[in-house]
């Protein structure tokens, strides 16, 4: 088992794909609420094995998972991600607070058809960073949950992820907006703002490379979504707070494996730089067996052990680098073919630090 | 010029951009002598998208960058980001450097080239197709191998273009990004490699993405099964009784990995979990492995 801070309510999950992330946030959920929390999970898109054990359905809401007894009052509740129903929970969330409530239905309807805004709305929610992100802050400031554990989407890098709220927020950029503003009106059409901009050349040269029927499309688009500037903004501004409270812990997954070894070292220095507030790595898929002795094996097998001891003697010699202000714990692999509730339990429990 | 395109791709883990150095070494070793050209083998280019530089670190490479760098014999690598590959495109149209400048270095232009959907994924797929369709700086090499995103974000980058068509159908971005989608389709150009490991999860993505690569755009993948013990059950005697069940598993799962990939009709190229951590031995040892593989199916 691992000990968060007192205070922490949010716990983010981060790695690159493939390295168990998922599992390790599930085994989290099991094993702080049979500490006595009432918790949340949040997954993105979890096995059929996972998603059974679970009990969850991908409607995008909280439901409560069945825990044995014993649980000193915790509860655990687990949730898919829904990408769609997020954007559009975003939308709609923006545009009824503060002074997103200008916002007028034919205004909405003027976005919700233009057709750069569907290619966009399904290109974000298809990212999947910046949805989990809403989801997270949403469920997180309902305050119905002692902690809210995230998931993360699979992607590349774990900058994906941190960068969504700056990335989106270019989207809704003033300089952008006032570019195209009034556009259709008759006298002040596009390229008259071009050049009352002193940027006809910019725009000759985009028009040379895209056509003027995307610049069209580009116009209603940024027409459209001018009112939703501000809400969007200050929306986008309390994901980024999510992100580096100090109530907020990162646990990076990592696998036996010197290239992905490698890239979790870097990762953890530079989000640390970054300000976040990363805790934890775990060593996930650590092959139990690797501490079997075996007599006489065949040529196969003695084969694969020697392949996983020199992976363990690459690790003991990373591990150092890790070591400072970092807890490092190694995660055995699941033997059996089943995800269930108490073998998550167990793989929590057995959870063994290195440091 | 540019006469293939290999895309390689699969779920995240499992061995994509070691496999994409190992293509590109097989197809350098194995590529048919160039009578015309003086020339004896096909130049390839390795070109990764990834954000942050896998082969950098992994080939213990000095540097990589966008522009090509001499890797092994016959391969350079480089290193493609959307920003970079319409950056070289805009200067080709526009020819005027100065224009160029004041297009780029413009804070407004800037922001909406990051922002406006579907653009970056055209830069980089206008950029892979630009030989065929004689369009674009030409390009040295006669074949690509891009190790491209994983799952879900591939079939998007393939989806792009034919989605922009649609949104914009006139001007020349309309026509690019036909032009694209044919190229895309062509099965004498692209080449898709879809990269798995014998556990559930991977194996049900490969075969999701390789009827989905099939029906929307025509093509059939070849599918790597990778990382395979080849255990079998004679290697369980003698054995203690935990690791046998550990092993068990192991097998149990490579069975059940071929046996889906069997039952959906994907045929597989096997490829052994190499005893090593030297990158260099690594891929020539499954440089090896896929030569072999592939003599077996001709």
């Amino acid at each position: 088992m691992i000990n968060l801070g007192d205070n922490t309510k949010t716990l983010i999950c981060i790695g690159t794909g493939g390295v168990g992330k998922t599992t390790i946030a599930a085994s989290m959920g099991v094993g702080f609420a049979y500490q006595g929390q009432k918790v949340l999970v949040l997954t993105i898109d979890p096995s059929k094995r996972l998603a059974q054990a679970l009990g969850v359905k991908p409607d995008g809401d909280p439901h409560q998972v069945r825990l044995s007894e014993n649980t000193s009052g915790g509860e655990l509740w687990s949730c898919v991600v829904n990408h769609q129903k997020t954007f559009e929970f975003f939308i709609r969330e923006a545009a009824h607070t503060g002074s997103g409530k200008s916002i007028s239905p034919e205004n909405l309807n003027k976005l919700l058809q233009n057709k750069l805004y569907q290619q966009l709305s399904g290109r974000l929610s298809g990212s999947q960073d910046f949805t989990s992100l809403i989801t997270l802050n949403r469920y997180v400031t309902s305050g119905e949950f002692d902690l809210v554990i995230l998931d993360t989407p699979p992607s590349q890098h774990t900058w994906n992820f941190l960068r969504a709220p700056e990335k989106i927020a270019g989207l809704f950029n003033e300089g952008i907006a006032r570019w195209f503003r009034d556009a259709d009106s008759k006298d002040a059409n596009i390229f008259k703002k071009m050049i009352n901009l002193g940027t006809s050349q910019v725009l000759k040269a985009l028009e040379s490379l895209t056509g003027s029927q995307f610049i069209k499309e580009l116009s209603t688009f940024f027409q459209a979504i001018q009112k939703w500037q501000k809400p969007l903004e200050d929306y986008i501004m309390n994901c980024h707070r999510l992100l580096i409270s100090p109530h907020t812990e990162f646990i990076l997954v990592t696998a036996l494996d010197p290239s992905r070894l490698g890239e979790a070292q870097k990762l953890s220095r530079e989000i640390k730089m970054q300000g976040y507030r990363l805790t934890t790595v775990i060593i996930n898929r650590v092959p139990l067996w690797l501490t079997i002795k075996t007599a006489s094996p065949s040529a196969r097998v003695a084969n694969l052990i020697s392949y996983y001891e020199s992976l363990e003697n690459d690790l003991q010699g990373r591990l150092a680098l890790f070591k400072t202000q970092l807890k490092v714990y190694k995660c055995y692999e699941l033997r059996q073919n089943t995800e269930d509730v108490s073998s998550l339990q167990k793989n929590f429990d057995e959870l063994v630090p290195l440091n | 010029m540019v006469k293939k395109a290999h895309f390689v791709t699969g779920k995240g883990g499992v061995g994509k951009s070691l496999i994409s150095a190992v293509l590109a070494r097989y197809l350098s070793q194995n590529s048919p002598l160039d009578t015309n050209r003086k020339q004896e083998k096909e130049k390839i280019l390795l070109a990764e998208l990834n954000e942050q530089s896998f082969f950098k670190d992994f080939l213990g490479l000095k540097r990589i960058s966008y522009k090509p760098l001499p890797w092994l014999e016959g391969i350079d690598i480089s290193q493609w980001s959307p920003q970079e590959c319409l950056r070289e495109y805009a200067l080709y149209l526009l020819k005027l450097e100065s224009l160029y400048k004041l297009f780029f270095e413009n804070p407004v232009s800037k922001s909406l080239i990051q922002v406006a959907p579907g653009l970056e994924e055209l830069a980089l797929l206008g950029k892979i197709t630009s030989s065929p369709r004689s369009h674009g700086p030409p390009m040295n090499y006669d074949q690509l191998v891009i190790d491209s995103f994983a799952t879900g974000h591939f079939i998007s980058l393939f989806r792009a273009p034919a989605a922009m068509a649609e949104a914009v159908q006139f001007g020349p971005m309309g026509e690019q990004s036909r032009g694209i989608d044919r190229w895309l389709r062509d099965k004498d150009f692209t080449h898709l490699h879809i990269v798995t490991i014998a556990e559930e999860l991977p194996v049900t993505e490969t075969i999701e993405l390789y009827k989905t690569l099939k029906k929307e755009f025509g093509l059939i993948a070849t599918v790597y099964l990778n990382k395979l013990t080849r255990l079998t059950s004679a290697d369980l005697k003698n054995l203690n009784p935990e690791l046998t069940e550990s092993l068990e598993y192991i097998i149990d799962n490579e069975k059940e990995a071929k046996k889906n990939l069997k039952d959906a009709q994907i045929e597989y190229i096997e490829l052994p979990l190499v005893n090593s951590l030297e990158p260099s031995e690594l891929i020539d040892h499954l440089a090896q492995e896929m030569k072999k593989a592939e003599a077996a199916i001709d």
